[in-house]
């Protein structure tokens, strides 16, 4: 098991910034998700992992040995491209081989290792195909058993799902998370797709135009996010604009419209400069609970209903703007009629202020 | 619209006679038992064949037709694959200006390409004398055909194979050899057909290029047709077609589509 510590790590392209110097720890075993829009920096981190990209300045060090300047062969790592970039003139056990072959492994550990890393992938009746007669979900195994086949020091995956239906991509998403607790390896998991970095990592980094705008766990990400563009981009996001009625040790009180008074636990958000009159709160959709007319603490009337399967959502017009709430199925409510929304106060989280650039 | 069938197998039956016919001809006319080189053959014979191969200028002319096309061949297909790799992995305007250089003399007239190396070697002070000046006319003439070849088997490709190869321990070279060149080896065997074909049977390049000594085939045959005029013409022309043909057909057994 090895760490993986990114310290200030730069990437200029010409004299455009693709990183502005981003430092991440990973610790032993961790599984890591690099989460982000396209171009935000979180492909480039990878490929500066694998060294197919040279770094502008910083350091990458594996188990506190710098090896930013080394070759992509030296590193010691997996890796799964999201093309799975399988070789096509071998066979599923000459992909798995090659690996070993150019480690010079002996020829009788190659084909155990080999064996046994089809086993754990559940390839082994297709060990003499070619990868084009392999459906997408078993080229994506292929890969994943020829990045492990090596023992490599870490594991780095590219959106693997991307390529695969709905369907498959959650299965391969609980593949590869238990693979990677059974094998235990450092694991960076590049992707765009929230949910999947919420359900697999340990931890997911949120990135922004090349640099890191939160690394917490999943939990806190979803439920305490650093700022109002990670709310946005990790799921749906209600953010309420509420005026301060008072502050004291143990939290803010602000005020719904309509005079409801809302006492909001204190955040690790940086406090405001000068004395702060609002507050920008958020609640997710989920924590939002829809009741009787005249109940609740805000009043509103809902717009849209669309029923999604396992549960409802809602639109909901309220004096603080539209606001996207989901309910339970059993929840008899049409579109037109006037509700109550409950919030727990306890669930809401403050948002620090909006960057100076966007709060213009 | 599908095109009535019997009305397609005329015109496709047209296209080979228009295609095949000049062959057969050449190829009937080496036959011929006569004196001179006519159509239809007076009597069949395979005379012209025999005198042919006692015919030492046309032997060597061959033998050394062929060295020059294996040894363009092999330059080419290194130069060819470098620049088709740095054209596929690059984008701008160097990625284009290789690929423009490589393909000029596919382009321009032929004759053009000739007169331009012949003013080169001369202002260099090099001339036609030695061979070196035929030998680049060959590799100009056949770059293209390795290059284009070449591109079609990398264009497509996934460039994140060798670089799967990389990760996995494979220097940049082993990762060439294990991977990159097993993919692109149809287009290196098909365009290496072209190329010698190309080269073998090339006149305007040789024929301003040559300098003194011995010739390749086609300017031998053309030097023999201005003062002879018998069917042994023919008869080289045909060895060199079944050449060609063997080539081919070797080609493709070897190297041929089999995905």
């Amino acid at each position: 098991m090895t760490e993986v510590s990114l310290r200030s790590l730069q990437k200029l392209y010409g004299k455009t910034a693709a990183l502005k110097a981003i430092s991440l720890d990973v610790t032993h075993g961790e599984f890591v998700s690099l989460l982000g829009p396209s171009g935000c920096g979180k492909s480039t981190t990878l490929k500066c992992i694998a060294g197919f990209e040279d770094i502008t300045d910083g350091r990458i060090c594996f188990d506190n040995k710098d090896i930013s300047r080394k070759l992509p062969e030296d590193r010691d790592i997996g890796m799964v491209f999201q093309s799975y970039a399988l070789f096509p003139h071998m066979t599923v056990t000459q992909n798995l081989a090659f690996g070993l072959e150019m480690r010079r492994v002996p020829k009788a550990d190659i084909a155990r290792r080999v064996a046994s890393a089809m086993e754990m992938v559940q390839l082994t009746p297709y060990a003499d195909r070619y990868p084009k007669a392999l459906s997408g979900g078993q080229q994506q195994r292929v890969a994943l058993a020829r990045a492990l086949v090596i023992e490599p020091a870490i594991l780095l995956l590219d959106e693997p799902l991307a390529n695969l239906d709905a369907k498959l991509r959650d299965e391969m998403r609980g593949f590869i998370r238990d693979l990677q607790k059974r094998v235990g390896i450092t694991t960076i998991y590049v992707t765009h797709d929230q949910n999947e970095a919420m359900t697999m990592s340990d931890r997911v980094v949120v990135m922004f135009d090349g640099e890191i705008a939160q690394a917490a766990a999943p939990e806190d990400v979803y439920n305490r996010p650093a700022s109002e563009r990670v709310a946005r981009f990790v799921g749906n996001a209600n953010i309420l604009d509420l005026p301060v009625a008072g502050a004291d040790a143990q939290g803010t009180t602000v005020t719904l419209p309509g005079g409801t008074p809302l006492h909001i636990a204190p955040c690790a958000a940086p406090a405001r400069a000068g004395a702060p009159d609002r507050l920008r709160v958020m609640a997710r959709p989920e924590q939002i609970t829809l009741t009787g007319p005249g109940l609740g603490q805000l009043p509103g009337r809902i717009e849209k209903r669309y029923f999604s399967g396992g549960h409802v959502e809602y639109t909901v017009a309220t004096e603080c703007g539209a606001l996207f709430v989901t309910g339970p199925t059993t929840q008899h409510v049409s579109e037109g009629d006037t509700v109550g929304l409950s919030f727990d106060p306890a669930r809401l989280w403050p948002l620090p202020d909006p960057a100076p650039e966007r709060a213009q | 619209m599908r095109i009535a069938t019997p009305l397609l197998a005329v015109f496709r039956t047209l296209v080979y006679v228009f295609l095949l016919a000049p062959i057969l001809v050449v190829v009937l006319a080496s036959l011929n038992a006569g004196n001179f080189l006519t159509f239809p053959p007076q009597g069949l014979s395979l005379r012209w064949f025999w005198t042919f191969l006692n015919n030492d200028i046309f032997l060597n002319a061959i033998a050394y037709s062929a060295t020059l096309a294996a040894c363009a061949t092999a330059v080419s297909l290194v130069l060819g694959t470098m620049a088709s790799l740095y054209f596929t992995r690059h984008a701008g305007k160097h990625a284009e200006a290789v690929r423009i250089g490589v393909l000029l003399p596919l382009i321009l007239p032929e004759i053009l390409t000739a007169i331009a190396l012949l003013f080169f070697f001369y202002e260099i002070g090099v001339g036609t004398e030695h061979k070196i000046a035929l030998f680049t006319g060959h590799v100009l003439m056949t770059l293209p055909f390795i290059f284009l070849n070449v591109n079609t088997s990398l264009q497509g490709r996934d460039d994140s194979i060798e670089l799967a190869a990389r990760t996995l321990g494979a220097s940049r070279y082993t990762a060439f050899r294990r991977v990159t060149l097993p993919l692109i080896a149809p287009g290196l065997s098909t365009g290496a057909v072209f190329a010698f074909i190309i080269s073998f049977d090339t006149f305007g390049i040789s024929f301003i290029l040559k300098g003194t000594g011995s010739a390749p085939l086609p300017i031998q045959l053309f030097d023999y047709l201005r003062f002879n005029f018998t069917p042994e013409a023919a008869a080289v022309s045909t060895v060199s077609i079944l050449m060609t043909l063997v080539l081919v057909v070797a080609a493709d057994l070897l190297f041929g589509r089999r995905d």
